[in-house]
Order: C-alpha cells, then sequence, then structure tokens
C-alpha cells in the first residue's frame, strides 16, 4: 500500500485574513524544511557514487600536482631532506639558459617532425586502405599494430635496423653504395632517427582515426563531384579534406600532446643520455631521475611542460576550431 | 550582513591555505636546517646487533641466487635474519629508489662509485669506520684503492662489494693475422698496431673507443692518467683542460681522423664481439658476456701505459652502505653483515659467479682462473688500481657532460682545447650552482 501526501495548498498570502498568516508561514518552513532534505538527499547520493573518485583524482592528480608546483620553487636535490626556497629562479633558469633553450628547440623540432610525419603518411595510408584493394584487412591489421606495441621492444628492434656498423639499413644503403649515418653519435642524426621510430609507431593510430574519417564522407557528395567532372586530386582538396577536417583537429591535438608527452620509452632506450634527443619530457627526467639529481628544476619544467599543453590545447581550441567544417 | 563575494573570498582563501599547508607539511623542510648535523656518538660497546636487518640490492651481475646462498650462511653464523627487497634493475634505479625514499626501512644499500655521493649528501648514509671497528673487522684486507673510493672528509662511507675495473681486451686471431705477437703496453703501441690491423685489412678498425652511453670518461681515464691529465683534482677542475689531458684527448681525436679507431655506435663490446674492432677497453664485469659472444680467441692485458704514468685503472662497481636512519642496533648487524659479504671467502664465491673482480685481497681465485685464464688478468691489474677523480663521480651532472663532450670531440675535427676549457666552466658552474653550499 502506498500513501501520498497531499501538496500544500500554495496560494497568496492576504493580509485581509489575518487568520490564515500562521499557516502560510508554517508552510513556507516546511518548504525550506523539504528543500533542505532533498538538497541534503543529493548530496549524499553525489558524495556515495561520486566521493571515491574524487578522493582519487584529488590523491593522485591534484594533490601530486599542487606538490610539483611547490617544488618548482625550490632548490632542492632529489630525496635531500631539506630544500631553499628559490621563488621562480628555476623558471628564469629553464627559460634563459642555454641548455633550456636546447631543449625548446628539440621539442619543437621533434614536435613539428612526429605530428608531420604521423598525419601526412597516416592520411596517405588511409587514402589507400579506403580503396577496395586484395588483403585490404590485413594491410589494416598491419599499420595499426605497431601502435599498440611496446615502445621499449620497438625502440629495441629499430636499434639493430639503425646500427651503422651490422643494421639491415646499412646493408640497404651500401646496395646503392650509401654509407650509413652515424645515426647514434651524431645529434641531429640522433634526432631525426627518433623521429622516424615515433612516426612508424604512431602511424597507424592516425591512418585508422583517417580511416574512419573518410568512410563517414557522403559517397553522394563524391559522386556529385565526379558529375561535375572534378578529378581525383579536385575531388580530395574541395570535397575530401574539407569534410575531414575535424579529424584533422583531432588529431592535430591528440599528436601534439602525444608526442610532448608520450615518446619517452623510445627516447630513453635509443638514446639513454639524451645526445640531442632531449625533448621537454625527456629532460623532466635527465634533470631529476639522471645524474643532475635536481628535483626543483625538473619540477619547474613539469609545470612548464603543463601550460604549454593548456596553452596550445586553448589556442586549437579558440582559434583552429573555426576553420573545423563539420557536416 | 556578509556579503556572498566576501564569503566566497573568505572560503577561497581558507581552502587554499589549508591545501598549501597539506603540501607543504609533506615535502622537504624549507626552513633553512642543516640535513647533515651530526647525531651523537655512539658508544658502540653497549650496543647488541638487531635480530634482524634489511638489505636492498639490484643483485648486480645477476647475483639474487649467489646472494642468497651468501645470507643463508651469515644467517647460521650469526643467527641475525636479512630479509632480501629488489631496489631496482641496475645502480641508477637503486639509487633513485632510496633517493626517493622507497628504501627508507633498508640497512644495507648497494650503491654505485657514481651514485653514493648523493646520498651521503642527503645524510642518508653513516660512516663506517667505528661500525667496522665495533663489529671487529680488519678493513686492511681490501684492496686498498676499492675501499678509499668510499673516504670523503676522513670518513669511509662504504665497504666494496660488487667491484669491476676496466680491462684491455684483444681479437688473439686478429693479432695473429695481422702479424702482431703480442698485446700493446702502451698508447703509442695500440695506434701502431690498430694501424697495422686496419692497413692488412683485418678489420674495419683496430680500437673501438665507447660511445657516450657507455661512460667514456671512465673508459678513458687510463689514457688521460696515462698523459699525466685527469678531470680534476679533488674540486679543482684545471685538470680538465690542462695540456696534459687535451694531448691524450687528441690522441684519441686522431686515431678516429686517422681511421685506425672508431666510436662505437651502441656499445664498444658489440664492436669488439662481432670483429668490427680488434681491440678495446670494457669493464672487467663484461668478459662473460664478451667471451659468450665472441666466435673467436679473447686475450685480456693490462690498460695501457701512457707517456707520463704506469697504466692505472680506474676503480668501479658498486658498494655497500649502511643507512643512517637505522638504529645503533641495526647498523652494528649491518656492518657485520657487509664485512661477511665482503670477506675474503665470500668475494671468491661473488666473483667467480659474477665476474667482478674480488674486493679482498686474500680471495681465493684459483678455480676461475683455470676454467678463464683472462680473468687473473683482471685480478692482477687491481695492484695499478686507482680512485676516481672527483669530477666524474661527485659531481653531479659532470659524467655526463663528459661523456657527450669526449664522443662530440672524437668524433669531430673540433678543437679539444676550446671544447674542454668549456667543460672546466661547466664543471665550475655546476659545482657552484650544485654543492658549494653544502660543501664550504
Amino acid at each position: 500500500m502506498t500513501t501520498t501526501a497531499s501538496p500544500p495548498a500554495l496560494g497568496r498570502r492576504d493580509s485581509a485574513e489575518p487568520s490564515g498568516a500562521p499557516d502560510e508561514h508554517q508552510l513556507e518552513i516546511e518548504r525550506r524544511r523539504a528543500r533542505r532534505r532533498q538538497r541534503s538527499k543529493n548530496w549524499s547520493l553525489f558524495l556515495l557514487f561520486a566521493g571515491p573518485n574524487i578522493l582519487l583524482i584529488l590523491a593522485f592528480i591534484y594533490y601530486p600536482l599542487a606538490m610539483n608546483v611547490w617544488y618548482s620553487t625550490l632548490d632542492w636535490r632529489l630525496g635531500a631532506p631539506s630544500a631553499d626556497p628559490v621563488g621562480l629562479a628555476n623558471y628564469q633558469r629553464f627559460f634563459t639558459s642555454p641548455s633550456g633553450l636546447e631543449v625548446w628547440r628539440v621539442t619543437g623540432i621533434f614536435t613539428f617532425g612526429a605530428v608531420a610525419g604521423s598525419m601526412v603518411l597516416g592520411l596517405l595510408i588511409a587514402l589507400v586502405l579506403n580503396k577496395k584493394i586484395p588483403g585490404r584487412t590485413f594491410a589494416r591489421t598491419a599499420v595499426f599494430s605497431p601502435y599498440v606495441l611496446s615502445g621499449v621492444g620497438v625502440a629495441l628492434v629499430w636499434m639493430f635496423i639503425f646500427d651503422p656498423q651490422r643494421g639491415a639499413l646499412m646493408h640497404i644503403l651500401n646496395r646503392f653504395g650509401i654509407d650509413s649515418p652515424q645515426w647514434f653519435l651524431d645529434p641531429d642524426a640522433n634526432l631525426w632517427m627518433v623521429i622516424i621510430v615515433y612516426v612508424w609507431k604512431n602511424l597507424g593510430y592516425c591512418a585508422v582515426v583517417f580511416l574512419a574519417g573518410l568512410q563517414s564522407i557522403p559517397r553522394d557528395l563524391l559522386e556529385a563531384a565526379t558529375i561535375d567532372r572534378a578529378g581525383p586530386v579536385r575531388r580530395f582538396f574541395s570535397v575530401v579534406l574539407p569534410l575531414l577536417t575535424p579529424t584533422v583537429f583531432f588529431l592535430l591535438v591528440t599528436n601534439i600532446i602525444f608526442s610532448m608527452t608520450n615518446a619517452f620509452d623510445i627516447l630513453r632506450v635509443m638514446t639513454p643520455t639524451g645526445n640531442g634527443t632531449n625533448t621537454i619530457i625527456f629532460e623532466i627526467y635527465l634533470q631529476s631521475f639522471g645524474q643532475f639529481n635536481r628535483a626543483g628544476y625538473s619540477a619547474a619544467i613539469a609545470v612548464v611542460l603543463f601550460l604549454t599543453l593548456l596553452i596550445i590545447t586553448a589556442v586549437q581550441l579558440r582559434f583552429v576550431e573555426r576553420k573545423v567544417h563539420y557536416q | 550582513m556578509k556579503h556572498p563575494s566576501i564569503t566566497r573570498t573568505w572560503k577561497g582563501i581558507a581552502v587554499f591555505s589549508a591545501a598549501a599547508l597539506a603540501v607543504t607539511a609533506c615535502g622537504p623542510d624549507t626552513g633553512g636546517g642543516d640535513a647533515a648535523e651530526e647525531g651523537e656518538e655512539t658508544d658502540w660497546s653497549e650496543v647488541e646487533p638487531a635480530d634482524s636487518i634489511v638489505f636492498a640490492t639490484n643483485h648486480p651481475g645477476g647475483s639474487e641466487d649467489l646472494e642468497d646462498e651468501l645470507i643463508e650462511q651469515f644467517t647460521e653464523e650469526t643467527g641475525i635474519e636479512v630479509e632480501v627487497i629488489t631496489s631496482g634493475a641496475n645502480y641508477e634505479e637503486t639509487s633513485q629508489w632510496f633517493q626517493t625514499g622507497g628504501g627508507s626501512n633498508a640497512d644495507v644499500i648497494v650503491l654505485s662509485d657514481a651514485t653514493w655521493f648523493p646520498n651521503y649528501l642527503n645524510g642518508a648514509l653513516a660512516p663506517v669506520d667505528e661500525l667496522l671497528e665495533a663489529a671487529d673487522v680488519d678493513v686492511s684486507g681490501y684492496v686498498e684503492a676499492l675501499y678509499e673510493d668510499y673516504l670523503y672528509e676522513d670518513n669511509h662511507y662504504g665497504v666494496p662489494y660488487a667491484r669491476s675495473t676496466p680491462l684491455f681486451y684483444y681479437n688473439v686471431e686478429h693479432f695473429e693475422e695481422a702479424g702482431v705477437d703480442a698485446p700493446p703496453q702502451t698508447w703509442d703501441e695500440v695506434a701502431e698496431i690498430a694501424q697495422t690491423i686496419v692497413d692488412e685489412g683485418v678489420a674495419s678498425y683496430g680500437y673501438a673507443f665507447p660511445p657516450s652511453n657507455e661512460y667514456p670518461a671512465w673508459g678513458m681515464a687510463n689514457l688521460v692518467w696515462g698523459y699525466g691529465g685527469g678531470w680534476s683534482d679533488e674540486w679543482d677542475f684545471s685538470a680538465v683542460s690542462s695540456d696534459e689531458t687535451v694531448e691524450a684527448i687528441e690522441f684519441a681525436q686522431n686515431g678516429v681522423q686517422e681511421g685506425w679507431a672508431n666510436v662505437a655506435a651502441t656499445s664498444q663490446t658489440d664492436d669488439f664481439a662481432s670483429g668490427v674492432a680488434s681491440m678495446t677497453i670494457q669493464s672487467t664485469g663484461s668478459l662473460g658476456g664478451i667471451l659468450e659472444a665472441a666466435d673467436f680467441e679473447v686475450g685480456t692485458a693490462f690498460l695501457p701505459d701512457g707517456p707520463a704514468a704506469e697504466g692505472e685503472t680506474p676503480t668501479g662497481g658498486a658498494g655497500l652502505m649502511i643507512a643512517s636512519a637505522s638504529s645503533p642496533e641495526e647498523q652494528l648487524a649491518a656492518a657485520m653483515f657487509a664485512a661477511h659479504m665482503t670477506s675474503a671467502e665470500s668475494q671468491a664465491i661473488f666473483s667467480a659467479g659474477t665476474g667482478y673482480v674480488p674486493s679482498h685481497q686474500d680471495a681465493d681465485m684459483s678455480e676461475v682462473y683455470q676454467e678463464r685464464p683472462q680473468f687473473e688478468t683482471a685480478v692482477d691489474q687491481l695492484e695499478r688500481a686507482r680512485v676516481q677523480d672527483y669530477a666524474r663521480v661527485f659531481l653531479p651532472g659532470a659524467d655526463l657532460e663528459l661523456a657527450e663532450t669526449l664522443q662530440s670531440l672524437l668524433t669531430s675535427d673540433a678543437d679539444v682545447r676550446e671544447e674542454l676549457e668549456r667543460v672546466q666552466a661547466e664543471f665550475e658552474d655546476l659545482y657552484e650552482s650544485d654543492l658549494a653550499d653544502e660543501l664550504e
């Protein structure tokens, strides 16, 4: 059996009926109590369901983040029980020292090479895989599989390939009478070597996302363009590419973030001392856990990386998204 | 009535202050306290060893089973239980783990020649001299240079455990093919033999120098010392750009430019074991791996002499350190344990099983010599062991700076003096910014 309480009668307070005033007042109190109970119930439910997650996020994301910001203001050797507050000196050092500026140069080249290489080659592969070619499913799997491989394993295999004395690439180049570059000894070659490996590993991700974008383009638009006698190149630039801009935009944002944060395993294995490959994420490691043991300085670089990614994402959302064509 | 925005502001300030307090409560002390303050002196005659201790190790040279065996012996002899913690895959990881608080309950820690000093600066290591005396350990049995590695400011901070030195390796078959009948004794002979090997077409290179990731400042210390130079003289860094050091590095640079030597791409061990280069210098700890990988007869020799000095060999590897945070009882038990692990008998077992050189002079290695005669050279060479220069092992980041500079110089025609003067200035900056305040 259920009982339902009849809602309190709502009406305007009439000053000409003084006898009704206490009832109205009582009703208002009851309504407030009911609202408070409802609010309290909502809060309890919210805390019950979201509370544990919020606590975990606070403990494992925001607390370390806040700690890191504080560490970035200290002159602190890793593990030392005491540290000297130095204000913004660590930031100043990173933005003005030759080694700090070198990190920006290397990060810029690596990010540009990795993002442009992955996206351009990924798009070309997606265009091929979008055709009805024999073995298409196998080819799609083969292209995507490096993306899910361990970065450490990928780096180790590529080290054998790039070895200028014994590597597969050396043998191929020798067949054409070309000497292998000193991939591991020359800092510039070192950087291009890790860009190539990163692009190879990341290509599948871009290709698959582009493929999904290509398959969502309505066929009637392409057919209409063909009827209007637009060639394949014209169809690509006038129909396909504009309709792919949401995909391009998505990949641009994610690839920039990934290339600045996810390349650590390849860099660490292929170039352990960071000879010419000290991108910002690798520099954080080298400065704190490498030989320098500068926990405070390293924390400052981590904060700079966080803010850099925040700004890049905000700028992209603010300006680039305007040029995106959604269907 | 309170203005709502003011209330929100105060709430915000309160939340921010609480968060800031919570954050700063868990970090390092920023109140200007001296972390390395001396504790009260302990009367060790009144201290009884603890019943159990914790041993943090990366099992150097794949020694997990050997360590278990030695620990079992120790527990049988003393009744002290030892809990083993694997603290990383290598020396760097072990030090990171200890520095970041993972090893807060460890009593004995394996730390390398290049990683113990930051832990000393953090006040995390106990001086062992009095402890070893209390545990009745005769330290004169250790190979002197290996024990002196842990000496700083009149105190030792460890005992030599898994120790290694660089060793000279040569390809016996290449030597025979080139008509060379004995290994080189000087660096000039290295150049001469290497040139002959290349001229005769026996190998692509006569000698392989280490790349930056193979600690070239360690492997090339012998060359630099042989010319009378060095990386530093304690905290005086002028040695790194002295005429003698410049001359030594120019010798190596000329070798690469003349074609009798190369800088290995990933490891000089690979170039040597695959026959690309006929001679190299690599750790004694790599002997087993080289013998396994090479399909030719491997010869070993003392490190070459230079024009100014006999072929001195820099020390390397790891020692056993005792945590300053442990109680006196645990420290005494830890000292007894460290003494057991580095005794003549234990070192003979450990060295035979891992390839590290025995740190105790009385270790009987005769069985190992029968099986691997090349190892005898490594042990005999300990007579020429020399403690490493401060710049390489004590100055944070200096070894990396040297490694990258040496690789750059050897693979280019850059001006050696100019580059080494830049390195000296860099060392002085590193010292001023990272160490001077604490050491002076």
